[in-house]
């Protein structure tokens, strides 16, 4: 399965210079962007972890995409994505976020069902993957 | 100006060329802003051309290669090294060879820690400000202390030339300070030396430069000598250059700063005359013949 | 009736600018003892023609589009409708006498004749804030357009704009949820969001339903959507509707990874009953629920307040406005029914898509997307946003476009509606040669490679079909999408426009 979170989920893979030309779309427009990285694609894990702070006052990509190529070095088999912040009264929020990086195989994952009363169903949505601990995970 | 823009050819008209990227007029505000300097103006215009040659040599495919941009501005202060950074991001960004085209000036401060672990974070937020732009180092010398064997110093060396090497696309750095430390520094640091393609000397200004420097800085600020101030000022930057601490025309611009309060105080002094616009223009060889600078030269 | 209203006014046609501008000048207010002697008197002598006037920071402002009967004073009729909408009635009574009378009254303080609209004419009218009840819709729309709406001497009237003071705005909730939080909550940040309303309408069971929804959210889409009319009817009771959704919801959202969501609407007869059915949708895990707008302004506030408690996010369907907002010249702007759903609370609501099938000129309809998504809307003649309006950090709205869109149009969709809106292709996901989750999929490439290309600074309104095409080569849904609905467009001439157009100006 292909985990189909962020912006451009539905396209091939971003190469590194369509992922350069999204980060300065960011930077122009004046957001800070971080690099957050997780092996728990949950649908509703919003935190991922962070590869350091957001970075503020960049005026061009190559600072945004040397730190991604280290995050590869050390996390290159998980899940990583990109996060642009707004900080504009108002909105003050993420703006725009895009998965950058893959792990080889994606498990995707089980529906349970915990059945009621009244034919009302509970749904639990589990990563295949986190039947391992953290860090080991996608192998 | 974006070099992928630039479609490849054959042909190039020159003038075209040099019109079309606009380099010459930052050249004529240089000439414009910054009075002498005659070897260093005379290096920036070589260094444009090379340049400029080498853009169009990347157009009609004769080389690929990003060329080595790095630089070192050697020369006392206030000699005009921060400006001809500036006009040197400017250039290097209308040619092409810098994206954006801003410069982000730093110390040692901003690129070493004070702990374990402290410095690469530090150094690595200082480069990923700088990319696509001109990082100027002043003082780089200070980088390292070999006197101090628990320096972090050495950790933020080791990444600048790393990105000094493999980023050579994305960022240009210009280190700048005194001639002789910089000698120095660089005879310890071999790895600077080689990765460095342009050594630029900022010669220390005539004192009839100064006295130029001066009168356009009154000039920008609507102030201007009368004939016996200028004539006491020559006097004064005479006496002045051979003191401690004269860093050439900031020296210049703290000695106008106080000749304008001191003309202020005088003109206040009287609080019964009618002011016109000549009498809060002009310096008078009074404001100038206060200055603490003839007492020493009396003694 | 008073005898001068009888004198027929020249045409606008052939006042000059001079006389147009002088329309405004005279105050006629009666002062005194004689304003209060028994019988009838004109309005604009009782004090509801007030030209000196200087609206106050908290006044309320409404802008009326007024057609007065022939040979009625256009001063004297837009006196009226400032008259029957606040204070007056047909003859002079002595109780104003107790009240602070003059502070009551609303004030028409401008009358313009509408440029190229021989006989109509906008009359602006303010109205003090202690004439309306904090936080009620029903109380400001009660008063604003009331009773004023059938009186004779008019032959139509219209309601274009209104001022709301921050002083009222604050005064209300606001959207339960806003476009941020909402973003935040689905995890989708920096495209539209794509939906789809289930078709057919009527007569789908509710396992069959839940189909489509499944279909359509694997297939890529964010939403599905009941449509205004899919309540509780007997081929589909709403609790077998939402048991089978939400089993569709939660298995496409463990097939993708995504947040997903279907507009369960709980519109029903009776407050008792929607709560129920929005009470249930929650226990359900539901994100969104959905109301239409014919519930009443009353039952709409209810439903924001429920929906700001339980952390829902409420969709409002316009069921029913274009009875009132269609025609230039009678009834109530769009534009009005947009503030007043902001004041209200709702989170979505439709609001135009320029190039689909249903009405909406693209000046206007900007006008619409403006008051939904912005903290504040300057004067735009041109929209026909006739006020200054500050939000005052009211959450934003999200405008919903649906109504006979495809893939096709995707760069022209982005470029008239922006980023913060929710495309919803009904036709254009389930009408797809291939099925359901093959349209889903196309109109989430298209999107997707829109948003990339416009990020990445290419003129993507020109180039759109280009890239388009060039998406479509490594997704075969797209493809076919493209193939199938190349040449539908609708281009009827709009009944509704703005009556300013910018003329260019000659820079000196």
């Amino acid at each position: 399965m292909r985990v189909t979170q962020g912006c451009f989920s539905f396209l091939p893979d971003l190469t590194d210079e369509q992922i350069t030309r999204q980060v300065q779309y960011c930077l122009e427009k004046g957001w800070a962007v971080n690099i957050e990285f997780t092996d728990d694609p949950h649908p509703r894990n919003s935190f991922w972890e962070m590869w350091g702070l957001p970075m503020f006052d960049l005026r061009d990509a190559a600072g945004v995409m040397m730190e991604l190529a280290q995050c590869r070095k050390v996390y290159g088999n998980s899940y990583i994505r990109m996060s642009a912040f707004d900080n504009s009264h108002g909105w003050e929020s993420v703006r725009l976020s895009f998965i950058v990086n893959r792990p080889k195989d994606e498990p995707g994952f089980r529906l349970e069902r915990h059945e009621m009363a009244g034919r009302n169903i509970r749904y639990t949505t589990k990563s295949y993957a986190v039947d391992r601990p953290e860090g080991g995970r996608y192998g | 100006m974006d070099l992928d823009a630039s479609p490849m050819t054959d042909r190039v008209n020159l003038r075209e060329e040099l019109e079309a990227v606009g380099i010459e007029e930052i050249l004529t505000q240089l000439d414009r802003e910054l009075i002498g300097l005659k070897p260093v103006k005379t290096r920036i215009r070589e260094i444009a051309s090379l340049l400029l040659i080498e853009r169009i040599r990347k157009r009609m495919n004769l080389t690929t290669d990003t060329p080595t941009l790095h630089m070192s501005f050697t020369g006392n202060p206030g000699t005009g090294k921060t400006t001809v950074a500036l006009r040197i991001a400017g250039i290097l960004h209308r040619l092409g060879f810098a994206r954006r085209g801003h410069v982000v000036s730093v110390t040692r401060d901003e690129l070493v820690g004070q702990y374990i672990g402290h410095t690469a974070p530090k150094t690595k937020e200082v480069l990923k400000k700088a990319m696509g732009g001109v990082l100027f180092i002043d003082e780089a010398y200070y980088l390292n202390r070999p006197d101090n064997e628990r320096d972090y110093g050495q950790e933020a060396i080791e990444i600048l030339l790393q990105v000094m090497e493999s980023q050579r696309e994305d960022l240009v750095v210009i280190l700048a300070g005194y001639g002789d430390r910089m000698e120095k520094f660089f005879a310890s640091n071999p790895g600077f030396r080689s990765r460095i393609a342009h050594h630029i000397d900022f010669p220390d200004y005539s004192n009839d430069e100064l006295l130029a420097i001066a009168e356009l800085m009154l000039h920008d600020m609507n102030y201007k000598f009368s004939d016996e101030a200028r004539e006491a000022f020559t006097r004064y930057i005479a006496a002045r250059v051979t003191q401690p601490l004269f860093s050439n025309a900031r020296s210049i611009r703290n000695a106008l700063d106080r000749m304008r309060l001191r003309q202020a105080n005088r003109l206040v002094a009287d609080l019964d005359r009618m002011l016109d616009a000549d009498d809060v223009m002009s310096l008078q060889a009074s404001d100038v013949l206060a200055s603490r600078v003839f007492l020493k030269d009396k003694s | 009736m008073p005898h001068d209203l009888l004198i027929p006014t020249v045409p606008t046609s052939r006042r000059t600018q001079h006389e147009e501008t002088s329309m405004n000048q005279h105050s006629m207010t009666i002062r005194g003892k004689e304003r209060y002697k028994s019988g009838v008197m004109e309005y604009k002598k009782m004090g509801y023609w007030e030209p000196d006037y200087v609206p106050k920071d908290t006044d309320i402002i409404a802008l009326f589009r007024v057609t007065p009967q022939d040979g009625v004073d256009p001063i004297e009729a837009a006196a009226a409708v400032a008259g029957e909408s606040s204070t007056a009635t047909w003859t002079v009574v002595w109780t104003d006498r107790l009240t602070a009378a003059e502070k009551y009254r609303a004030k028409c303080y401008r009358v313009d004749p509408v440029p190229n609209s021989p006989g109509q004419y906008f009359a602006y009218i303010a109205y003090d804030l202690d004439l309306f009840e904090n936080g009620s819709i029903a109380n400001l729309s009660a008063s604003i357009i009331g009773n004023v709406f059938g009186f004779k001497p008019l032959k139509a009237l219209r309601l274009e704009d209104m001022r709301l003071p921050v002083a009222y705005v604050k005064t209300f909730q606001g959207p339960a949820t806003g476009i941020v939080v909402e973003r935040e909550r689905m995890d989708k940040f920096g495209r539209p969001l794509l939906g789809a309303t289930v078709k057919p309408k009527l007569g789908l069971s509710g396992r069959n339903y839940g189909r489509v929804v499944y279909e359509a959210l694997k297939g890529g889409l964010d939403f599905t959507k009941d449509d205004e009319n899919i309540n509780s009817q007997p081929f589909m009771h709403w609790r077998e509707r939402f048991l089978y959704c939400m089993e569709a919801v939660n298995k496409a959202q463990a097939a993708s990874g995504e947040i997903k969501g279907t507009y369960l609407n709980v519109t029903a007869g009776t407050m008792e009953d929607m709560y129920e059915r929005a009470e249930f949708a929650k226990e359900l895990g539901s994100v969104i629920i959905m109301i239409d707008l014919v519930i009443g302004y009353t039952a709409i506030q209810s439903m924001a307040k429920w929906a700001r408690r339980n952390d829902m996010i409420l969709h409002l369907h316009r069921a029913g406005h274009s009875t009132y907002t269609r025609q230039r010249s009678h009834g109530v702007s769009f534009r009005v029914i947009a503030k007043w759903m902001r004041l209200a609370g709702v989170d979505h609501i439709h609001a135009g898509t320029v190039v689909g099938k249903l009405e909406g000129d693209p000046a206007t309809t900007r006008g619409y997307y403006d008051i939904c998504r912005e903290d504040y809307n300057p004067v735009r003649l041109e929209h026909g946003v006739f006020f200054d309006q500050n939000w005052a950090s009211l959450n934003r709205m999200m405008p919903v476009a649906s109504g006979g869109i495809h893939a096709g149009q995707m760069h022209q969709l982005l470029d008239h509606l922006g980023e913060d809106v929710i495309l919803q292709f009904g036709g254009g996901t389930i009408g797809h040669p291939m099925g359901i989750q093959a349209g889903a999929t196309a109109n989430r490439v298209a999107l997707e490679a829109m948003i990339l290309a416009r990020n990445e600074g290419r003129d993507y309104l020109r180039e759109g079909p280009e890239i388009l095409a060039k998406a479509a080569e490594t997704c075969t849904p797209l493809k076919s999408a493209l193939e199938v609905w190349k040449n539908v467009t609708f281009n009827y001439e709009s009944t509704d426009m703005p009556d300013y157009v910018p003329t260019p100006s000659v820079a000196m």
